[in-house]
């Protein structure tokens, strides 16, 4: 077939990016300069080289991104090799994010990835604030609970506690079990943040204590004794280390003497380093299916090329395929992407007047409330102790004690008094002090 | 979102932005729960706390319990608290550092207590686990051991489990294991 | 030694064993080696496939630099099978990985007894035309066959099987084989040496509920003339009689009780899946058998005599508050019976083995073992030919889909799938491939489609602008990331046949 265009590397991308189309997002503009801009502007940073963070940077440098970071603590592991297809046996114990980042980069000429070799949190959150996309390859809630907090943070709402399109920092997810897996989308202040719904993660399953010690009845009850009790009997002080294998040994040994002795069968060490790490099993497929989702997502929300997903697909493949998305709804309340209660002040009230203001207000009205300002727990009312220890702000002007800066959130907890109704309750609160450069700009008018 | 990606970057490369406003530390939904948490407790006279990092660190903090009845009246017990950042969706961690002769806490500080394992709910609180200690003081039950001397002791010969007890706090040996005095 | 094992912890979780070895006796054959079939073979060659053959017969062009992760710039204007197969090796040097440069459609027309060397084929990228021929071989060859197929945001996989029999079948939710309302007599004798009155109250909370259950349902039956419980007041009732046991509110064990009841409610004898397996035409053996259907004779049999009614007992229990001494008990009494059932079972397949006139013990011990373990999860699946899916479609359910809001995209997309080639069948290429003439081709393609509709017997219907737009968008771009999506599928069911 003869064709008449000249080569391009996004042959089969350009349909989808150059071409109009219906069943698009409202901002889709196609064109050259849409391809180019993608290229050019769009910053997205995977979070995780593992499972999905592997697929997730090959589909990302195959679908038009040409700046990419991506950030893992972790070094490659044997275990790795039969999904994160960037590693090779030789690459064990190097750093994930270093070979990950190298291997696209071998592959697809033209794209540029920069690694980074350490924990989420050693970064500041300006450095997140780069990216226009972050891209979830995670396999634990806390991590994603953390990036989802440092994404949401950057979210401003207006006046009228509508959120600005310009601070939103958009996220896709991903997470796979076996041949279960979901890929879902948050845009916070528009679709719910991670912890409007985390619920949704079932609490793990932990054995009672007088189980393990006094009623063994099967093989990982006999792991959890050996690894939770006997450890620390015989090792006082010193920490169990899940990845030094002579712990695992240490414990898997005495799982099996254990065993014995109540004649349960089934202990091996397999189901020993399962039980202990609490190994998720993983499978190639499922993750490169669930990597790619996130990855269309990643251009749709980019691109607009396509209505984006609302908001959260689950796929499951363990007997036929079924795949369900679900739109959930946002918590309005929520704590991290919620608006809060916007409140205006006078430079020079006092905290203690602050708190007094909040059982007037008739947004919040809240009695005996706890304050408490990115983690510094400026009064707090109980116990004791910290009451005492939190005093002395209450003389001290609000402003002062945010470090003068002109706008930022707070927190309250406190009684709220509703309808006549007495509830213990948790503000988030937007405080604005007037007159303050930098703000004027800000649209106050319409505010309450 | 391309044009805002585009608008974005170019202010970037401009210039770097002018807005002191962003945040020095992320404080977690987990922190903020347990905010309330301890800003809303309400504990009986025989129960404190305190908090060894400062008035900044509630993540980690420790309880001293004096029952003021049962078995072991007029001892001092200390708790370690350990939260995680994704409270309460996790149960906090709880060790008992004061070494105690009792059926439901082991020789290391291990705690059989349901509402920290197998049955926690994100609706407790912090609270609610400070008054199921101080329960185990006033009502240590046989049937969940965690000490099985001390739990077999218990359910056969109680005139001989409040001895025991008594000389463990007062500093002094049970058996074979040395209990420094906590009274 | 521990190196292939230690690669493959996390998939060995899954399928264990026996299922990884299946997979390295396998050889899989890819047509077509784009983005699609590439991604596919990649999660294959991963999992440790035993060997794989590739089979395209192009050369790599400037753009599969953009959609296809297993070529690169040197890779330009050489054979795209050889590319993609040395980069593959890559990934698993365990595989025995080999190419053919040659197009597929080729392959099928001149040498179809090339496809029976494999265990199984996955087509990419094909045309109607070549699918149903492909198919009519790979039946004739007892071969399994997965289409694969990405089309601009579309795709699908299509799995084409005469039979799939599975023993293991591994469901999510399953009750548990406990036998609470037709105890054997291992079962209630250990039941009835238990005193559910015991006064220590440790002993008391350490029963475990499977005996209280079954005591429990023995005195519901004196009261009520042998019966249980069966209307939802009479199952109340009875959960309150558990109720009122406990002697404490903290009873685990009871708590556990009223929880399992529904166990002990649920009908005897076997599930109507099952029936209909062991009332299937193939369960009448003969000497061309599978081992599968002898084994389904054989648990027929087993079912109409020993069983009582009942398949050969699990012989597993789920964790249950209990005192470590009743709890291996009962372990053991499970595990004798499923023991002596599967004697039993083996027993019988032996006998209509050497009545078939085969060898009586070419199934082996292990196999039957997991058959009579696995009983009541045994699944058959039998997927249509694409012929027939052609030739006779069911009108009355492409007509339900098509006006289910739910699903009207998704066959929308189906029909277009099948109209593109249609078209592209007519006018040598597909919609929209090319930037000129696309108003042309939208028309062209809604025309088709009618047509289309019309053969399927839906004619009253229609498919919206929109879509039909899209599709010609779309033309017969392969985008990276759908590969993946529709490789990932594809190789998850290759998996799991």
């Amino acid at each position: 077939m003869a064709d008449a265009a000249p080569p391009s590397k996004s042959r089969d991308l350009d349909k989808l990016l150059l071409r109009p189309g219906n069943l698009v997002g409202p901002t889709f503009d196609p064109g050259v300069q849409l391809r180019d801009d993608l290229q050019e502007y769009a910053r997205v940073l995977v979070v995780g080289a593992g499972g999905l963070g592997c697929e997730l940077l090959k589909d990302l440098a195959l679908s038009g991104f040409k700046n990419l970071e991506v950030i893992d603590m972790d070094r490659i592991e044997v275990t790795n090799l039969n999904r994160q297809f960037l590693f090779r046996l030789e690459d064990v114990g190097k750093p994930k994010a270093e070979v990950a980042a190298k291997r696209v980069m071998e592959r697809v000429s033209g794209v540029n990835i920069v690694p980074h070799f350490c924990r989420i949190e050693d970064k500041d959150i300006e450095f997140y604030n780069d990216f226009n996309i972050i891209a979830l390859g995670l396999d634990s809630i806390e991590a994603r609970s953390y990036i989802n907090a440092v994404a949401c943070s950057f979210l401003e709402y207006d006046s009228d506690d509508n959120p600005r399109e310009e601070t939103m920092k958009p996220m896709v997810d991903g997470g796979t079990e076996g041949f279960k897996g979901h890929a879902r989308v948050i845009v916070p202040g528009v679709t719910p943040c991670f912890e409007c719904t985390i619920w949704l993660f079932p609490p793990q399953v932990k054995f009672p204590l007088c189980t393990l010690a006094e009623t063994p009845r099967n093989a990982a009850h006999c792991i959890e004794y050996a690894h939770l009790i006997k450890w620390d009997e015989v090792h006082s002080g010193q920490a169990f280390d899940p990845d030094n294998p002579d712990h695992m040994k240490w414990v898997y040994d005495e799982a099996v003497k254990r065993a014995e002795l109540f004649g349960i069968p089934g202990v091996t060490y397999s189901l020993t380093q399962g039980v202990v790490k609490n190994i998720i099993p993983a499978i190639a497929s499922t993750n490169a299916i669930i990597s790619a989702a996130c990855t269309l997502e990643t251009l749709k929300i980019a691109s607009g090329c396509s209505k984006t997903l609302s908001n959260y697909l689950t796929y499951n493949g363990v007997e036929g395929l079924h795949t369900k998305v679900t739109e959930f709804v946002k918590d309005k309340d929520c704590l991290v992407c919620g608006p809060g209660v916007l409140i205006e002040l006078d430079t020079t009230v006092t905290l203690k007047k602050f708190i007094d203001m909040l059982e007037e207000d008739p947004k919040v009205l809240m009695t005996k409330a706890s304050i408490t300002y990115h983690g510094k727990n400026l009064y707090m009312q109980a116990p004791p102790v910290l009451e005492e220890m939190t005093r002395s702000n209450l003389e001290l002007p609000l402003y002062d004690l945010m470090d003068k800066i002109p706008k930022d959130v707070l927190h309250a907890t406190g009684t709220i008094n509703k309808d006549d109704k007495k509830s213990s309750g948790l503000r988030k609160l937007r405080v604005v002090f007037k007159g303050i450069d930098g703000v004027t700009d800000m649209d106050m008018a319409g505010g309450a | 979102m391309i044009r805002l990606f585009k608008v974005k970057e170019k202010q970037r490369e401009l210039a770097e932005n002018a807005n002191g406003g962003s945040p020095i530390k992320k404080q977690s939904a987990g922190e903020l729960r347990l905010h309330k948490d301890i800003s809303e407790l309400n504990l009986p006279k025989s129960c404190s706390m305190s908090f060894p990092n400062g008035k900044d660190d509630l993540m980690n903090f420790e309880v001293s319990i004096r029952p003021d009845e049962g078995y072991y009246f007029g001892g001092t017990f200390l708790f370690s608290f350990q939260v995680s950042p994704i409270y309460p969706h996790e149960a906090p961690k709880v060790k008992c550092k004061t070494k105690v002769y009792h059926p439901n806490i082991d020789l290391e500080g291990n705690v059989c207590l349901n509402i920290l394992r197998e049955d926690w709910k994100p609706v407790l609180n912090i609270n609610t686990v400070i008054y199921g200690l101080y329960h185990l003081f006033t009502e240590p039950n046989s049937e969940d051991p965690l000490n099985h001397d001390a739990a077999a002791v218990l359910r056969d010969n109680p005139k001989m489990f409040e001895s025991n007890v008594k000389r463990a706090m007062y500093g002094g040996y049970v058996g074979q294991t040395y209990f420094p005095r906590c009274m | 030694m521990a190196e292939p094992k230690t690669k493959y912890d996390r998939q060995l979780r899954i399928w264990g064993e026996q299922g990884q070895a299946a997979l390295e006796k396998a050889s899989i054959c890819l047509l077509n080696c784009g983005p699609t079939g590439s991604e596919t073979l990649k999660n294959l060659v991963l999992g440790g496939v035993g060997s794989i053959t590739i089979v395209d017969g192009s050369k790599v062009e400037f753009g599969d630099l953009g959609n296809n992760f297993m070529v690169d710039d040197s890779s330009l204007g050489q054979s795209k099978a050889k590319c993609v197969c040395s980069f593959l090796q890559e990934l698993n040097d365990a595989v025995k990985a080999k190419f053919i440069e040659e197009y597929p459609e080729a392959l099928i027309d001149t040498n179809p007894s090339f496809f029976s060397q494999f265990t199984l084929v996955v087509a990419t990228q094909l045309v109607e035309e070549s699918m149903v021929k492909l198919d009519r071989i790979c039946r004739q060859e007892n071969v399994m066959l997965i289409f694969a197929r990405s089309y601009g945001l579309s795709g699908l996989v299509r799995i084409s099987v005469k039979e799939h029999t599975v023993i293991e079948s591994k469901p999510d939710h399953f009750l548990d084989d406990l036998r609470l309302n037709n105890p054997w007599p291992e079962l209630r004798g250990f039941a009835e040496a238990i005193d559910l009155n015991v006064q220590d109250p440790v002993a008391h909370k350490h029963i475990p509920y499977v005996v209280i259950l079954v005591k429990m349902a023995d005195e519901w039956r004196t009261s009520h003339g042998g019966t249980l419980p069966s209307t939802r007041e009479q199952k109340r009732e009875f959960k309150e009689l558990l109720k009122a046991r406990m002697a404490a509110t903290d009873e685990d064990n009871y708590k556990e009780a009223i929880d399992a009841s529904f166990k002990l409610f649920a009908p005897q004898g076997i599930s109507l899946d099952l029936q209909q397996i062991i009332n299937d035409s193939c369960a009448e053996v003969g000497s061309s058998s599978s081992d599968f259907w002898v084994m389904v004779a054989a648990l027929k049999e087993f079912i109409a005599n020993e069983g009582g009614g009942e398949v050969p007992l699990e012989g597993s229990i789920p964790d249950m508050t209990s005192s470590t001494e009743h709890y291996v008990n009962l372990q053991k009494i499970y595990q004798a019976k499923s023991e002596a059932d599967y004697l039993v079972l083996e027993d019988r397949v032996r006998n209509i083995l050497k009545k078939i006139g085969r060898d009586p013990y070419s199934i082996p011990k292990a196999t039957i073992k997991s058959f009579s373990k696995n009983a009541r999860k045994l699944k058959v699946c039998r997927y249509r030919s694409i012929e027939d899916e052609y030739n006779n479609p069911s009108p009355a359910e492409l007509q339900k889909y098509l006006t289910d809001e739910d699903y009207s995209i998704a066959v929308g997309f189906y029909i277009l799938l099948r109209a593109v080639d249609r078209y592209a069948a007519n006018f040598n290429h597909f919609p929209g491939q090319f930037d000129g003439g696309l108003d042309e081709d939208i028309s062209r393609l809604k025309t088709t489609a009618v047509s289309l509709l019309n053969d399927l017997g839906c004619s009253g219907l229609t498919l919206t602008e929109d879509l039909i737009n899209e599709m010609c968008r779309f033309g017969a771009a392969e985008l990276h990331a759908v590969a993946a999506i529709i490789g990932g599928i594809a190789s998850q069911e290759v998996i799991k046949v």
